[in-house]
């Protein structure tokens, strides 16, 4: 990947939507996942206000904004990962190719199949790299035999660029790889039960600049076959992988619009003043 | 004068000591015209610097005094003329000779040997006078030293230094106790083990099938010290039946509390489960003779299992499963804490349910852990005493009829050395050497689980 | 970057009836799964419930005794004696030398015939002794006394004894009752059931614990403080740290077999004494107070002490002046925790002859003792069905007493307890 083709991708999807007049919702194609009018109250306190935004099949979605702005907490929200804490409670829509997330009749075991996670720090099970991988698809039945369970796993580790690297070793453990392998051993366990969209909760942070690069690079390879939301706390990454950039900003989304348009002409002082450096 | 009164004047006197230590170092203070140039230490540290240097060496001196004055007297009273009537032989003369010591001392009323009786005199005799010179001695050395401590103390005295000195020094005494105290269980048990070792061989001890201690035949070529079934008993109660039951309600009590739980029925039932802890085991043994045994007789009496004993193994292994439920789990409780909670996220993002994430991923990672506690817990019912003692019987039966009696090591520590004992048969002996290996094999056990369980909590940290 | 060279794998059918079926299994699973941990803490809780429920019930019935009432016409059978002869210093010996035992047999012997004293337990005459030193002027009046019946009778008439003491029962029905039972609570051991009591455990325990706490206590604290505080990293201390872990995890019956091998074979202390079984349970204790005050110590935060090193304490007046009194409440929920477990031990002290008959109640740290669950462990021994509910009585008790020092725990744990 050279700079080239990343200037090129945002000015690719200019003409694809006209967010500065639509305000938050999307052009004309279906989108993937549309969020209506989200709120989020951890107990009393509202974690997120009143958001609403459309997430893409053909493009990758920055979330930006500073620390406890509740990106990742609306992150959290499009697989129901928030179901995990007790408090959180979450009302407005949040669908899933027109079907509510939060309905009673959406399986929320089939939900997060559906829209994988990847998180902040890498978190590969303590089992091998292999059973990392075969992990989902066992549990939600995807391979019929051990044949099938080969290819999902070694199609899974190419798709995450990672099958070159440990193809020798896979039953070494997973939690023997370094970070960065760690990391790109996540995406390809997301991958592995064929998810519509993936969710990456600043999967760079924990790791090295040089790490960091095969990441971004990884989502480059990834788009186009899933929808991919990325959260993330580094403008220039936002700027290097996405081509949608939402900005948050205590519990509000500010701004959601092209990323290159963020970045360059936004249309919201607060929004500047985050890009320029005031703040954050 | 008795000792203990000699230590209470003794320590009178340090606070005595005390106020004039500090009484003179005010005095200085007074009089300095700077007085935080003039004192280097504050007045108190000064009375505690005289308290001390009056307390300690008498004290030290006592304690000398009563490991040495023991043998004096003894010597004083074979002196005396009554001594002449003693017989010769050396163990007749000690029996005679420790009864009149407990009768001088007060510690028993009446002689059997009216040799004894005679030597009561001589003994009470010699006992005045040595305590006598012990108690004169040691208020000498408590003035003698108060004194020097006294005229020590100017203004450059660094008092607070020099008893800061001591008091470190008792803090690393009280450590050391630790040290004593495991040095002195082991020399205790491998002393008293070498001697039943001079008796029967730790060959036919260690692998023997034959456990009857009463049956002792001659002073050589003993029989009947085979302690294989007792081994045999103690591990199918201990860390079979035991586990059986402690294993499952523990592990899954400790997942269930710790990821399906509501909050307050986790609040609720943790300290309940703890209390199962705090239950004295004589309760547990208790209950497990009276209510547990004879109910599992019964049913087995009703389903037709032959040679059920009302001292059953099993009624001694769940009652005893049941003690150490809360220890399992609270340790995987605490093992299924520690693995972090990215993996748990990291699983159910993926669409797993939470009892898979559990089954796939919590609890294998958490195996090590889990895996140190039951050792630790397998560790404690092995050791464990009056439950077997209580419900499991006396019969060193090797079998794996859960329903028949079998004995333990505990067991039969407890029998051998209960009653009447004579220190020196290999009955009483044998008791130790029973120790001797409970007391090993825990230690592995504990040292083996601590390390496993330090291993496993720096993978996660 | 990697060509991708995988075959397209079909788009997974999630709402297919297989997948949904599997769905539906991979639910059922997890609720049966849920289902067994709830079972396992209730069958847990029922354990315990079950066992206080039979201890209990059993126990419940220890503190009552069934008696019957006996009249006195003390002007009578006295001969005319005064209620001053019963007042002042003199007032024990003449109760002794009055006959009481003689008066109270000849008494019953009039009421319930011949062999009328066979229904009584033998015992029972000294409430009489301890009616007249409470009030001497009964001695002046007719009075009626309610005693003890022999034990086999108090088993029949609260449960079901042997056909014999079942017949009396139906015979005396209407005379028998039930009263408390403060013999329980004041005696000592006996060899009948109707007059045993806990008492001389009870203070055998008491005794025993003082000396394992004033042991215990001060070099468990000053170990916790070294460790945690001054301890270099050496050899030296490596050794204790391992030694203090282990000692907490060894069996409590190698305890009893140091005590005995040590304290009283090798120093010669005084056999069943509260002295040796306190030391004994002070070494056992002392590991626990050491790892709990640890912690304590560990909790208090370094700001603390670099603020009073700041202004110029010494290392040791750090310490005791600001660490060791923050981490007290800490400390002393570790001591109570520990003591009660001593409270609650019986093999170690089985070790050191505390199994004696004790009748009377050890007035000092020497003389011969018991405590609470030898107490219990000898009464469960015993084959007279009378012991039974004795034996679960004196459970209740200690149960009642460790309950107490535990939420005597809990509560300073919770008041105290500073999150830093």
């Amino acid at each position: 990947m050279n700079d080239d083709q990343k200037m090129q991708e945002p000015s690719e999807s200019v003409n694809m939507t006209d967010l500065a007049t639509t305000g938050m919702t999307s052009d004309g194609g279906t989108p993937k996942m549309t969020a209506r009018h989200v709120d989020v109250f951890y107990g009393d306190k509202q974690a997120i206000n009143d958001v609403s935004i459309d997430v893409n099949m053909d493009s990758v979605t920055a979330f930006i904004g500073p620390s406890g702005c509740g990106k990742s907490t609306f992150l959290r929200c499009m697989n129901r990962m928030n179901d995990t804490i007790p408090i959180a409670r979450v009302t407005g829509d949040i669908m899933l190719e027109g079907e509510d997330i939060y309905s009673s009749q959406m399986d929320v075991v089939q939900l997060r199949a559906r829209v994988g996670m990847v998180f902040q720090k890498p978190n590969p099970f303590p089992k091998s790299i292999y059973d990392n991988i075969a992990y989902g698809p066992r549990i939600h039945g995807l391979a019929t035999g051990k044949e099938e369970l080969d290819n999902i796993v070694e199609s899974s580790l190419q798709r995450a660029g990672l099958w070159g690297e440990v193809k020798d070793r896979l039953s070494d453990s997973g939690t023997a790889l370094s970070g960065g392998q760690q990391q790109r051993l996540c995406i390809a366990r997301a991958i592995a039960v064929d998810p519509e969209v993936i969710l990456m909760d600043e999967p760079c942070s924990a790791l090295d600049p040089i790490a960091t690069a095969k990441i971004e690079e990884l989502i480059h390879e990834l788009r186009g076959k899933y929808a991919i939301v990325i959260v993330t706390h580094n403008m220039q990454q936002a700027a290097r992988v996405s081509q949608k950039t939402a900005f948050f900003h205590l519990g509000t989304l500010v701004e959601y619009g092209e990323t290159t348009d963020i970045f360059t002409n936004p249309r919201e002082e607060k929004t500047r003043d985050y890009i320029t450096g005031r703040y954050g | 004068m008795t000792s203990a009164t000699l230590l209470f004047l003794i320590i009178g006197l340090g606070l005595f000591a005390w106020f004039f230590g500090r009484l003179k170092a005010s005095g200085l203070k007074a009089s300095g015209k700077s007085s935080r140039s003039a004192l280097h230490s504050l007045p108190n540290y000064h009375g505690w610097y005289v308290a001390l240097w009056a307390i300690v060496p008498a004290a030290i001196f006592m304690a000398v005094w009563s490991f040495v004055s023991p043998a004096l007297i003894t010597d004083a009273a074979l002196a005396s003329p009554a001594s002449a009537g003693l017989p010769q032989g050396a163990f007749a003369r000690a029996a005679i000779l420790s009864e009149a010591r407990a009768i001088a001392y007060g510690n028993q009323v009446n002689a059997f040997n009216p040799l004894s009786q005679s030597m009561v005199e001589p003994y009470r005799d010699a006992i005045s006078y040595y305590q006598m010179i012990g108690a004169v001695a040691a208020l000498l050395m408590v003035f003698a030293c108060g004194v020097y401590a006294w005229l020590q103390i100017k203004p450059d005295l660094r008092a607070r230094t020099k008893i800061e000195r001591v008091t470190m020094l008792i803090l690393l005494l009280a450590s050391l106790i630790a040290i004593v105290t495991t040095v002195g269980i082991f020399l205790s048990l491998v002393f008293e083990t070498a001697r039943f070792f001079s008796m029967v061989s730790p060959i036919d001890f260690l692998f023997g099938t034959e456990w009857n201690p009463r049956a002792v035949a001659g002073p050589r070529g003993e029989t009947g010290f085979g302690a294989i079934p007792l081994f045999w008993g103690t591990v199918f109660i201990g860390a079979i039946i035991a586990m059986i039951v402690a294993i499952p309600l523990g592990l899954m009590s400790a997942i269930y509390l710790t990821q399906y739980a509501p909050a307050k029925l986790r609040a609720w039932m943790k300290p309940i489960l703890e209390v199962l802890a705090g239950v004295p085991t004589v309760v547990y043994g208790y209950f497990a003779a009276l209510t547990v045994a004879p109910a599992l007789r019964d049913f087995a009496v009703s389903i037709g299992i032959s040679g059920a004993s009302s001292e059953s193994a099993l009624a001694a292994g769940v009652v005893m499963g049941i003690m150490i439920i809360p220890f399992v789990s609270s340790m995987a409780d605490d093992s299924i804490a520690a693995v972090p909670s990215a993996m748990r996220d990291g699983s159910l993002a993926m669409g797993a349910t939470h009892s898979e994430t559990i089954k796939k991923v919590l609890i294998p990672a958490a195996l090590p852990g889990v895996v140190g506690g039951v050792l630790l817990a397998v560790s404690r019912a092995i050791g464990e005493t009056m439950i077997v003692v209580m419900a499991a019987g006396l019969a060193a039966n090797m079998t794996v009829n859960p329903f028949s009696s079998v004995t333990t090591v505990t067991t039969q520590i407890v029998q051998l050395l209960t009653g009447d004992q004579e220190f020196d048969s290999p009955k009483t002996l044998a008791a130790f050497a029973l120790g001797l290996v409970l007391f090993i094999v825990t230690l592995l056990l504990n040292l083996i689980a601590l390390r496993v369980v330090k291993k496993y909590r720096e993978a996660y940290e | 970057m990697n060509s991708l060279t995988e075959t397209k794998r079909r788009p997974t059918d999630w709402q297919g009836a297989e997948m949904q079926q599997r769905i539906a299994r991979r639910y059922a699973a997890e609720r049966r799964f849920k289902a067994l941990g709830m079972a396992a803490v209730m069958l847990s809780a029922s354990f315990l419930a079950f066992l206080l429920v039979v201890m209990v019930g059993n126990g419940f019935r220890g503190f009552t005794q069934t008696e019957l009432p006996v009249e006195i016409d003390f002007p009578a059978v006295t001969g005319g004696a005064s209620p001053s002869q019963f007042q002042g210093p003199n007032a024990n010996a003449n109760v002794q030398s009055m006959g009481l035992r003689e008066i109270v047999d000849s008494s019953i012997e009039i009421q319930y015939g011949q062999d009328g004293t066979n229904l009584f337990s033998s015992g029972g005459w000294t409430a009489v002794n301890a009616m007249i030193l409470s009030n001497p002027d009964i001695v002046e009046q007719k009075a009626t006394v309610y005693l003890p019946v022999i034990s086999e009778i108090d088993v029949a008439y609260k449960d079901a004894g042997n056909p014999e003491a079942e017949q009396k029962v139906r015979e005396l029905e209407d005379k028998l009752s039930t009263g408390f039972n403060w013999n329980f609570l004041s005696n000592s051991d006996a060899t009948d059931p109707m007059q045993v009591g806990i008492w001389g455990a009870f203070k055998g325990s008491l005794i025993t614990m003082i000396v394992t706490l004033l042991l215990a206590f001060p070099v468990g604290v000053l170990a916790a403080l070294y460790l945690e505080e001054y301890a270099p990293k050496n050899r030296l201390t490596d050794l204790i740290e391992v030694s203090i872990n282990n000692l907490a995890a060894v069996p409590s019956i190698i305890f009893g077999l140091l005590g005995l091998a040590v304290f009283l074979n090798f120093f010669g202390m005084p056999r069943s004494g509260a002295l040796v079984g306190g030391l004994t349970l002070a070494l056992m204790t002392m590991p626990v107070i050491v790892i709990t005050g640890r912690n304590a110590v560990k909790s208090v935060p370094p700001s603390i002490r670099e603020a009073a090193l700041g202004i110029g304490a010494s290392p040791l007046q750090v310490v005791f002046h600001h660490v060791l009194p923050l981490a007290l409440p800490g400390i002393l929920t570790g001591t109570i925790i520990g003591m009660a477990r001593a409270l609650g031990e019986t093999a170690p002290l089985l070790m050191i002859g505390m199994r004696a008959f004790i009748a009377t109640p050890p007035s000092g740290i020497t003389d011969p003792a018991t405590v609470l669950p030898v107490q219990i462990f000898l009464w469960s021994d015993e084959v007279d069905r009378g012991f039974v509910e004795k034996t679960s009585a004196a459970i209740i008790v200690l149960l009642l007493f460790l309950l107490t020092m535990n939420a005597l725990a809990i509560y300073l744990r919770n008041r105290f307890e500073t999150r830093w």
